[in-house]
């Protein structure tokens, strides 16, 4: 099931103040299954997340398991990331997640925009 | 919220159960030793089908045998075995295995797993034994040759272009009918490298989009020269369900190939130009052209493209209400008879063309039901080939009129009769080829199927060229047994007719004759519990023919009205020759016991309905009512009625389903004017008629 952290709000805004890299203001944590079994709940989730500022921290060091749906939903997720100019970050990708984004070719959907942190 | 795929698994269940009996004829089709490489992907293909289907639905089973069996397959695929009798025996068991195991999960229950241990252990000793390579494989066979990275590519086919531009646009419920294009992408990457890139414009902002819908698209490059029909193939469970173009690419391919590095974001959503080189394949367009029979069945898929499965309960639900609606345009029509004036013209005029419209829908309802007799007639070539092997016998099955349509409901319950008989005919009827050459024939033993429309009626034939009945054994059996008088003569017919009589069990009849009373009384019954009927013919030492005559439709019947006293009963318009009226001095009497009249140049028998029935007549004299002359299997009889009224359809309502069967009427139907009518079955009126007192049967028959 996908698992999404709450934002680490205090921690975050403490590093914001920081002279460091653009502080994390939400972080979605994809599950060990991310299919279209999940995906509703996956969806609702991030909703919750995509109200913050942003940016972005996506964990993808869990996934086992996805399908197209899965790939969608995180595609979807940067898209809108891409239109609000919100950055975000990958903090790790699974084999079977990587393989999923290679296969389907949304590689390039799914890369950090230039000048977004790191 | 998740999705229940299991709504999905009926049409995945109908789908390979029908996928199944295409890979069975093409085994049956597949010669030995000659390996058609179109045969051999078709079976591929269904293989590869269900195993992808069923690991979509964690059917784990059926997707492990059908890997093991779908690896074989490749292998024979690439001309890396030789196919023999033996290969297509075991091939023919697993689809008999992959059947049974679609119907154990279907039904939820236990599969076998020793007969799919068995089977799978065998197919894995063939795997393990060199097989004798093709030497030269068909031109046309897709050649798979493993090749280092990034997967194995299939062989330079002669004819193939060298690559595949593939636009691959899934409709949006793809993904909720189980599909999954990452799964359909890794099956294209196994044929060859390939580049894919992802159309993103479709996906909505995640606030509107709804994750269980299927927005992406792609754009494919195939570099590899492989055929169409092999591209497709990776498609075939979702076709209906996307927008699938391919462009093929000259040798200039790596020429003309587009940048496939990661490219950004609005490039990706641009819609890429063709290259110069590229011809667009539309399905339709190349599926002629196209020299393979996977193209044509693409082309053939193509054409029922916008076809859905519906449940037969909807189509008889809609069938239900027309019937009513036709009983309550018959109502009105019997309201608008007496009116009078300018209104009531306009209004009869008006009820006319309701009438016109309600017999174009009923018809239009009944054809969505009709289905070709070929879903019966394709299980007969295993059959024959099966029990022929086991008895060792030669025979050839030929097929005719498999086009011939007729009712679901029939269809379904016509399958087990004629299976009954077609085993009767390879078990009892052909000779063993030993004896057919003694008898100065062929080896081999012929049985036709065949099947055609006559006289609203659709018939089907079952013809061997066997030993044929003996007429002296059977009519000596049935003595034994008291069905017939010692000294009582039956007519040939008759003789043949009592091998379906119950009780007459074959098991202690004189060998060439044995088995032609199995089950056969059971064939009879179900033929007439249909509204069918059943003849046969016999010439000893040259063969039988059995004919069935079926109803086209259970459901609506074109009837003509008759009264009886205050009775109305509804003749089928199929079985009146024509209506007379006679007189006295042409009428005779048999033996005090029946009035025949007659006709031309033939007797008839005249059977007096409210004397059949026990109804009160309004006339007994002849002359002061109608004789309707009816026939059914070649008999004749006249019916006495009191009137003729109006013709009409009727829509047939079962007394055996609301009340008991009655022989001699095939069901009951409500009139306009809320009377119940029986409705005669003209087979059963006669038979009714000659039980009445032994009455002879009809005089044209003895005429004959």
């Amino acid at each position: 099931m996908p698992e999404i952290v709450e934002p680490m709000q205090p921690e975050v805004k403490a590093t914001a103040e920081s002279a460091g890299p653009t502080p994390v203001t939400g972080r979605i944590v994809l599950g060990t299954s991310c299919t279209i079994h999940e995906a509703r709940s996956l969806r609702e989730q991030m909703m919750v997340q995509a109200v913050h500022p942003g940016p972005f921290e996506i964990d993808g060091s869990a996934v086992q398991q996805i399908d197209t749906a899965g790939v969608q939903l995180v595609v979807a997720f940067a898209l809108d990331c891409l239109e609000r100019g919100v950055p975000y970050a990958w903090k790790g990708r699974s084999p079977a997640l990587d393989d999923a984004i290679r296969v389907l070719g949304v590689g390039a959907l799914l890369e950090s925009p230039s000048g977004v942190f790191a | 919220m998740t999705l229940d795929l299991a709504q999905f698994h009926e049409t995945f269940f109908a789908e390979s159960f029908e996928a199944l009996d295409q890979m069975e004829a093409a085994l049956l089709k597949l010669s030995a030793g000659d390996a058609d490489a179109e045969l051999v992907n078709t079976i591929f293909r269904v293989a590869h089908s269900i195993k992808g289907g069923s690991a979509t639905f964690g059917f784990t089973d059926v997707a492990g045998f059908t890997h093991i069996l779908e690896t074989l397959l490749d292998q024979m695929r690439a001309g890396k075995r030789r196919v023999d009798a033996s290969l297509v025996d075991t091939l023919l068991r697993s689809c008999d295995l992959m059947r049974a195991m679609l119907g154990a999960t279907q039904q939820k229950q236990p599969i076998d797993k020793a007969r799919v241990s068995a089977l799978h252990a065998e197919i894995e000793l063939i795997m393990e034994t060199p097989g004798e390579a093709v030497a030269t494989p068909a031109p046309s066979a897709p050649v798979m040759a493993e090749t280092a990275a990034p997967a194995p590519a299939p062989a330079a086919a002669a004819d193939a272009p060298s690559g595949w531009r593939i636009h691959f646009a899934p409709g949006p419920k793809l993904l909720q009918h189980g599909n999954d294009p990452l799964r359909l992408l890794r099956e294209l990457a196994t044929l060859g490298p390939c580049d894919s890139r992802v159309d993103a414009m479709r996906v909505p902002p995640m606030i509107e989009l709804d994750p269980e819908d299927c927005r992406l698209s792609w754009q494919i490059d195939l570099r590899v020269p492989v055929k169409e029909a092999v591209v497709r193939a990776v498609f075939d469970w979702v076709e209906g369900e996307c927008d699938l173009r391919l462009e093929s690419y000259g040798p200039a391919f790596d020429a003309a190939a587009p940048v496939v590095a990661p490219a950004p974001v609005v490039a990706v959503a641009a819609p890429a130009a063709a290259p110069a080189a590229t011809a667009v394949v539309p399905a339709a367009a190349a599926a002629p052209a196209a020299d393979d029979g996977a193209s044509a069945h693409k082309a053939a898929a193509a054409g029922d493209g916008g076809s859905i499965r519906v449940s037969i309960e909807k189509i008889d639900e809609l069938l239900n209400s027309v019937g009513e609606l036709v009983i309550t345009q018959s109502v009105l029509s019997q309201l608008a008879a007496p009116l009078e004036g300018h209104d009531a013209e306009e209004f009869r005029n008006a009820l006319g063309q309701l009438e016109r419209h309600m017999r174009n829908l009923q018809e239009s309802v009944m054809r969505v039901r009709m289905l070709p007799i070929s879903f019966v007639f394709n299980r007969f070539p295993r059959l024959v080939r099966d029990l022929g092997q086991r008895l060792g016998k030669k025979i050839e099955l030929r097929l005719t009129g498999e086009g011939t349509e007729l009712d679901k409901t029939v269809l379904e319950k016509v399958g087990d009769p004629l299976v009954h008989l077609v085993r009767n005919a390879i078990d009892h009827g052909i000779e063993s080829p030993e004896a057919r050459l003694a008898a100065g024939k062929s080896a081999h033993g012929v049985i036709e199927l065949s099947a055609y429309h006559k006289g609203g009626n659709v018939v089907v034939e079952v013809r061997d060229d066997g030993g044929g009945l003996k007429r002296d054994k059977i009519l000596a059996k049935a003595r034994e047994r008291g069905l017939v008088g010692p000294d009582e003569e039956l007519s040939e017919e008759r003789v043949f007719n009592l091998i379906f009589a119950p009780g007459f069990s074959t098991a202690d009849v004189v060998s060439d004759v044995s088995g032609r009373g199995v089950g056969m009384d059971v064939v009879k019954r179900n033929i007439i519990e249909l509204g069918g009927h059943v003849q046969i013919q016999s010439t000893a030492g040259k063969g039988s023919m059995v004919r069935i005559r079926l109803p086209l439709t259970l459901a609506i019947l074109d009837g003509q009205l008759a009264r009886v006293g205050d009775e109305v009963y509804v003749v089928p318009i199929v079985s009146i020759v024509e209506t007379i009226q006679v007189r006295q001095e042409q009428v005779s009497s048999i033996a005090a016991r029946a009035e025949v009249f007659r006709l031309r140049d033939d007797y008839l028998p005249i059977v007096r309905l409210y004397d059949l029935f026990g109804v009160e007549p309004q006339h007994t004299e002849l002359l002061d009512g109608l004789l309707m002359i009816v026939e059914a299997d070649g008999k004749r009889v006249g019916l006495f009625v009191d009137e003729l009224m109006s013709q009409q359809q009727v829509v047939i309502k079962s007394l055996e389903t609301n009340f008991r069967p009655v022989v001699g009427l095939a069901g009951a139907t409500m009139l306009g004017d809320g009377r119940v009518a029986l409705i005669l079955d003209i087979p059963g009126v006669i038979t009714r008629y000659q039980s009445q007192d032994k009455r002879p049967a009809s005089s044209a028959q003895q005429a004959a």
